[in-house]
């Protein structure tokens, strides 16, 4: 059998529940267990659950490497890896404490407006460039400008652990949940801006406003306390002027790069390799291994394997069985479909890793599209306009939900590990109570907004 | 020569109970040798066994908030910074911030592994171990310059 014959049957292919189908979803109820569980580092279960999927033939290597629908999204790793690389080439040029520092300068030393500023400035970085990287760049310096101001650092960090959460939504490469979405569903960055960015600045001012009644009054500092902010002097963060305006000069491009990737027909994997490899070229580096090295390798495996996992139990039918059974829950009905999908996804994106959920949610939408417009195929179906809202409420629901506990999202991980190392510990709850009620107000307002914008002003 | 031929007895140590203030009291005026006042350096004992070691930097390190250590921030901090972190971790046990990974060599090893020791780990001082793990002695650098400058002196005799 050719490869696009056996690919086919693949597809056309009805399920049974045979041997293959309960033995790829044992692997994959287990592997998805241990990873919710914390017993074992999750980009080990993901690679050794994939390695089992292809071990016992439930997938063959082909597939999982080569075969759109079953396999590896490389878009999303290549996009990752692009995206990673330019920003370490970036790092340490100190352009992001550059940022920070001009930023809580900005805000005249004082604490309130310096969280506002902070949370804008995370909400901005975090939808251009990543979550992760924007809270890991931003907490330390958030942790000195508390000491200098002798305030709780804690409401800042988990206001920016916020800000990134909700910013990230806004674009294509913001958070790892739009961008694997983008892949499956053939979207591109300006679908992106039209369809989220607007809700996701109404999110931010809602989050703002929340901020100012919660900490209005609370914080305050004293006169001399602020001098000390209003010396530091922001330029001296800059180390490496000449890499710097490389740096930005690679970075617009490539955002420019996003911006027409559609209209180009470039996909945006090869927007973020092509600035990877013109960042490394103009560094005139002789030692690409460094920066290559601060790849964050496990999370790119971490992928890695879930794609595979994945590819696995679409194969045996499992996902189309959930498809199946969620069709008959909503009964077709796509705007019931939608709010389901958006909460389910918020409430699961609390609880545990959005990535694994959404990597799970993508092919179950694809497959009820599937039996919903079987006439369609390819692109028509993909991007069918009925389905549309509801690959947007997978995305507000996904990355949204990761503000509702301190575990939901990289960034709130992050947050919390450099709290506890600066000596202020961040309870579970002590996240929850500010995170989850912001989550559903978010989600709420979300709901309004597709439904609203998707079944009755319909543009 | 051997670790034990250069090394010098140890006259205080630590608890890991000890707070810092009291540590960096005792070791303000710790004698060593004949009207030496104050050292650098203290090994920490934990129920007669060797627990960690803490030195003038390992101190430092916990004076020096942790997120100085995540980025390039040294030019963002203000006059008095330094005093009032320390202020903050006096009351911070021993044990919570000595290097509990102590490098340490046996009695009868050759000064050339205490020196090769010394420079790979950048170290000032080895605790000397003998047979039951016990601390019978400490080699300082300035002890193996010792046995350098003497061997360099010999040879000139010669």
């Amino acid at each position: 059998m050719t490869q696009v014959t056996q690919e086919a049957a693949a597809a056309s292919q009805p399920f049974v529940m045979d041997t293959v189908f309960w033995t790829a979803t044992t692997i994959f109820v287990l592997a998805y267990a241990v990873i919710v569980s914390e017993k074992v580092h999750k980009t080990v279960v993901a690679l050794f659950g994939a390695a089992l999927m292809l071990v016992l033939k439930i997938l063959e290597q082909y597939e999982a490497f080569h075969v759109e629908e079953l396999g590896v999204d490389w878009n999303v790793i290549f996009l990752l890896i692009g995206m990673m690389t330019i920003i370490n080439l970036m790092r340490p040029t100190g352009f992001f404490e550059y940022i920070a520092i001009k930023s809580a300068k900005a805000g005249k030393g004082d604490p309130m407006r310096i969280m506002t500023i902070f949370a804008l400035v995370t909400a901005v970085l975090s939808a251009l460039l990543d979550n992760v990287t924007t809270v890991l760049l931003l907490a330390p310096v958030t942790l000195l400008i508390a000491d200098a101001l002798e305030v709780d650092p804690v409401p800042f960090l988990i206001v920016e652990a916020l800000a990134s959460n909700i910013g990230g939504t806004a674009t294509l490469i913001g958070d790892p949940p739009n961008i694997m979405i983008a892949s499956k569903a053939k979207l591109d960055f300006m679908d992106f801006i039209y369809n989220l960015t607007p809700v996701v600045i109404v999110l931010m001012v809602v989050l703002l406003v929340v901020v100012k009644i919660v900490f209005g009054k609370k914080l305050k500092t004293r006169e001399e306390l602020k001098e000390r902010i209003m010396q530091m002097n922001e330029k001296e963060a800059i180390k490496d002027p000449l890499m710097l305006k490389k740096s930005l000069f690679v970075l617009g491009l490539v955002l420019v790069g996003f911006v027409f990737h559609g209209t180009l027909h470039l996909q945006p994997a090869t927007v973020a390799l092509f600035g990877a490899g013109l960042l490394l070229l103009l560094s005139g580096t002789h030692d690409p291994h460094h920066y290559l090295a601060e790849v964050e390798w496990p999370t790119i495996f971490f992928f890695i394997g879930l794609f595979i996992l994945v590819g696995g139990v679409v194969k045996v039918g499992l996902i189309k069985l959930m498809s199946m059974k969620m069709l008959d829950l909503t009964q077709g009905n796509l705007f019931a479909t939608s709010m389901i999908v958006m909460w389910f996804s918020a409430i699961a994106s609390a609880i545990v890793d959005n990535i694994p959920y959404v990597a799970t949610m993508n092919p179950l939408i694809i497959d009820m599209a599937k039996q919903m417009w079987p006439q369609e195929a390819g692109l028509a179906l993909l991007r069918h306009p009925d389905l549309m809202p509801v690959w947007w409420s997978l995305a507000l629901g996904a990355c949204l939900g990761g503000n509702g506990s301190p575990i939901g999202a990289s960034a709130n991980v992050i947050v919390v590990g450099m709290a506890e190392r600066a000596g202020k510990k961040i309870s579970f709850m002590r996240f929850v109570a500010y995170g989850f009620p912001i989550m559903l107000l978010t989600v709420f307002i979300s709901m309004i907004y597709v439904w609203l914008r998707y079944y009755v002003l319909k543009f | 020569m051997k670790a034990k031929d250069v090394m010098e007895p140890i006259t205080e140590t630590l608890s890991p109970e000890t707070t810092l203030k009291e540590a960096v009291n005792r070791m303000k005026v710790a004698r060593r040798g004949e009207g030496w006042t104050g050292v650098k350096g203290m090994i920490v004992l934990d129920d007669g066994k060797l627990a960690g070691i803490v030195s003038i930097k390992d101190i430092l390190r916990a004076i020096i908030p942790s997120y100085m250590r995540l980025t390039e921030l040294g030019e963002f901090t203000w006059d008095g910074m330094l005093e009032e972190m320390t202020k903050k971790v006096a009351g911070k046990k021993v044990g919570e911030v000595m290097t509990r990974d102590v490098i340490t060599v046996s009695e009868d090893a050759p000064l050339m592994e205490c020196a090769d020791l010394m420079v790979k780990h950048s170290l000032q001082r080895l605790p000397v171990l003998d047979k039951d793990k016990r601390v019978v002695g400490m080699v300082y650098i300035r002890d193996l310059y010792q046995a350098i400058v003497q061997a360099l002196l010999d040879k000139e005799g010669e």
